[in-house]
């Protein structure tokens, strides 16, 4: 060993204090601040947005789990629901909610009368701007359900109009009303002079929850249950088809195949597919699973179809990750004592890359879930306005729609109470997202590293 | 390790088990074997020494076929183990592996309990026909691992909790469980501390009474404690087979002789 052409150090070299760093030491150590205040200002920002964000989201999507109901006790007058008197549930059917609606309306006036609330509203017609129209739809359900109450007052509560359900949570204003032709002012003073009396009250609304959607002109009984429903069945499809095939494709590549030039090729693409806008997914559903092999539209099959071939990248790229991760020593070991390739796979690889596994299909699938573009071109925008189970009768196959194009739908209406149900929407799918992704990190952190 | 008089050591030469006619390993372009003839005996420790990358891990490999493994390897010559050519066709890697066990360099346990770490290979060669049975095979094959002793009150711990030096035994148990009749080991110490290394060798003199064992060594001391035959790798040729006596003390080749001595490798 001989170091002769190194540089001997302690000669030419000057003598520094180890206490005053010199300006080269300074220079690295302001770099490295910077740096700090760079990741520091990035993170401050990341926190701001999504502090607004969930304000936002928040504070206007919170009004649709409240709604307003009015406590009625109508009587079921059997002069105008059983003309004939006998009780036939086809006749009593043959009254449709037109039927109803005056007698609501008089039951709502005589309460008014009851309580000696002045107001110049003197007809009982007057009160159709307080009921919301599915009010009569909803006694007519009770009645045909039970036609012995024909001829009995009962108590009902009632959804409001949603423009005075708009004036109790501050969204429709005084000023706005003199160019509103649904209601008047006069609507509104009655509206508060009510409420002491507890005729008129927001509770929490259920039905949103569970509810159908409905018509433009109710946005008050709208509900994102349905909605709800063929999101469960998509996500089922999706998980039922892409989480073997998926498995299995990495399994394959990752294990099996020879690796050539048609596995690069291969994984290139799986790579790529992953990138593809997602609406090039509907265009092609639309143009392979109903074009040409003609399943039906809106189906929640069909979406749950074009959803699978948009998860499965992201399934196969985390599982083939998950296998890689699994050290070799242990596929070692089991072909040493041994196992075949395949069992070696399925005893010993395929467990330890489980959490892995699993944690990359509930992320695809949450990323499935939140998914719009290619439902609305497959029609997975179905406007199903009755409840389960009439509206989900055979399930895959019935039309249906989805959580994120509901609320796309209800963003697209006029009515700004359905701009309240689009951001209560979208507190209901960040609620499943966040859960979603929750269970992945559990998942993840309870059987990471096994070995 | 009765005695170091490695000159002294009796080889009670039995029948050959493996024996390797012009082997040529390649992997891709790359000729890592060239040419390496050798006669493994029954019941006696086989060393192979040599410098890194000389191919002794390779050729060991190629006595399980744990090389079929690598897509770019190819071997060519004649391999047989009690004269039946492993590479023919007809056998299947799968039945052979359980013939040859093989420890590997890291000790490398199933993230399984210790029980199912040894019955594993019991289980899927179908050796034992009951629970009763198997219990017999782990304990059997842990008490000749030497390890009985130390793990038999926790047989459902997970096999990934020993220290490394019992992590390694375990991996002798599991080897052993499935009855071979040779077992390969790559460099069984190399991950280990001295303790540690003492213990499994005293246990390859033990195994020595039932199997062939053929190990790959770096440490040339240990070649010398162990084994009775050794056999000197370099650039992929064998360039010396003997006696680990004569080897250590006698060799016959000047290659040999230097890396002995230290002045290569």
């Amino acid at each position: 060993m001989t170091d002769a052409s190194l540089p001997s150090s302690s000669e030419n070299r000057e003598r520094v204090s180890l206490m005053a760093p010199d300006a080269r030491t300074q220079k690295r150590k302001a770099a490295e601040r910077r740096f700090r205040m760079y990741g520091i200002a990035g993170i401050a920002t990341g926190i701001f947005f999504l502090i607004v964000l969930l304000v936002s989201i928040v504070s206007s999507g919170a009004g649709a789990f409240q709604q307003t109901f009015i406590t009625v006790s109508v009587y079921l007058d059997p002069a105008k629901l059983d003309k004939n008197g006998n009780r036939n549930l086809e006749e009593i059917s043959k009254v449709s909610t037109f039927g109803y609606t005056p007698l609501i309306q008089q039951a709502l006036f005589d309460k008014v009368q009851e309580n000696g609330i002045e107001t110049p509203l003197e007809k009982s017609k007057d009160m159709k701007a307080l009921i919301s129209a599915s009010a009569a739809a909803q006694i007519r359900d009770v009645v045909i359900s039970n036609p012995d109450l024909i001829g009995e007052t009962v108590d009902f509560r009632i959804l409001a109009s949603s423009r005075v359900d708009g004036y109790l949570k501050g969204r429709v204003q005084r000023e706005d009303v003199a160019r509103d032709k649904n209601i008047d002012a006069e609507h509104l003073d009655l509206v508060d002079a009510l409420q002491p009396f507890g005729i008129i009250e927001k509770t929490f609304n259920m039905d949103f929850i569970t509810g159908a959607d409905a018509s433009e002109s109710r946005a008050e009984s709208a509900g994102i249950g349905v909605a709800m429903i063929g999101s469960f069945f998509m996500m089922l499809v999706v998980l039922v088809l892409s989480l073997p095939i998926g498995v299995a494709a990495s399994i394959y590549l990752e294990e099996f195949a020879p690796k050539n030039r048609w596995t690069d090729l291969i994984e290139v693409n799986i790579a790529n597919l992953a990138a593809v806008p997602s609406i090039v997914f509907g265009i092609l559903g639309l143009a392979v699973f109903i074009q040409f092999m003609h399943l039906p539209q809106s189906a929640p099959l069909v979406g749950g179809l074009v959803l699978t071939l948009m998860t499965l990248p992201t399934i196969i790229i985390s599982t083939r990750a998950s296998l890689k991760a699994v050290p070799p020593s242990i596929r070692d070991a089991a072909l040493g004592v041994g196992a075949s390739k395949m069992q070696s796979v399925f005893h010993h690889v395929l467990p330890l890359a489980a959490p892995g596994i699993l944690t990359g299909t509930i992320i695809g699938l949450a990323q499935a879930l939140g998914e719009t573009a290619p439902l609305l071109l497959i029609g997975m925008v179905g406007f199903i306005a009755s409840n389960a189970p009439d509206g989900i009768a055979s399930g895959l196959l019935d039309p249906n729609s989805a959580m994120p194009a509901q609320i796309y739908e209800w963003a697209k209406r006029a009515d700004p109470a359905f701009y309240e149900r689009a951001w209560g929407g979208i507190i209901i799918l960040l609620g499943f997202l966040i859960s979603m992704n929750t269970i992945a990190v559990i998942l993840r952190r309870r059987f990471e590293r096994r070995w | 390790m009765k005695d170091m008089r490695i000159l002294e050591r009796d080889v009670d030469a039995t029948a050959i088990k493996i024996s390797a006619r012009d082997v040529q390993v390649f992997y891709g372009d790359n000729h890592a074997i060239k040419d390496v003839n050798v006669e493994i005996q029954d019941k006696t420790v086989t060393a192979f020494i040599g410098p890194s990358g000389c191919g002794k891990s390779t050729f060991l490999r190629c006595l399980n076929r744990m090389n079929d493994t690598i897509d770019v390897c190819r071997v060519e010559g004649d391999i047989s183990i009690d004269g039946e050519d492993i590479y023919d066709k007809r056998v299947d890697p799968v039945q052979l592996r359980a013939k040859v066990g093989m420890v590997f360099q890291k000790p490398n346990p199933f993230p399984k309990s210790i029980y199912d770490n040894v019955a594993y290979g019991p289980r899927i060669h179908g050796l034992a026909q009951s629970k009763a049975d198997l219990d017999t095979i782990v304990e059997k094959s842990l008490r000749s691992a030497a390890i009985w002793d130390e793990v038999k009150d926790r047989l459902t711990a997970p096999g990934t909790g020993l220290s490394g030096g019992q992590q390694q035994r375990l991996c002798i148990a599991r080897a052993i469980a499935t009855q071979p009749e040779v077992l390969l080991m790559d460099e069984p110490c190399s991950a280990l501390d001295p303790i540690a290394t003492a213990q499994i060798e005293e246990l390859i003199d033990e195994l020595r009474q039932n199997y062939s064992v053929v190990i790959v060594t770096h440490s040339m001391q240990q070649a010398a404690r162990v084994s009775q035959k050794t056999a000197f790798f370099h650039l992929g040729n064998l360039v010396e087979y003997g006696e680990t006596g004569t080897i250590f003390t006698n060799p016959e080749d000047p290659r040999t002789e230097s890396y002995i001595t230290g002045r290569i490798g």
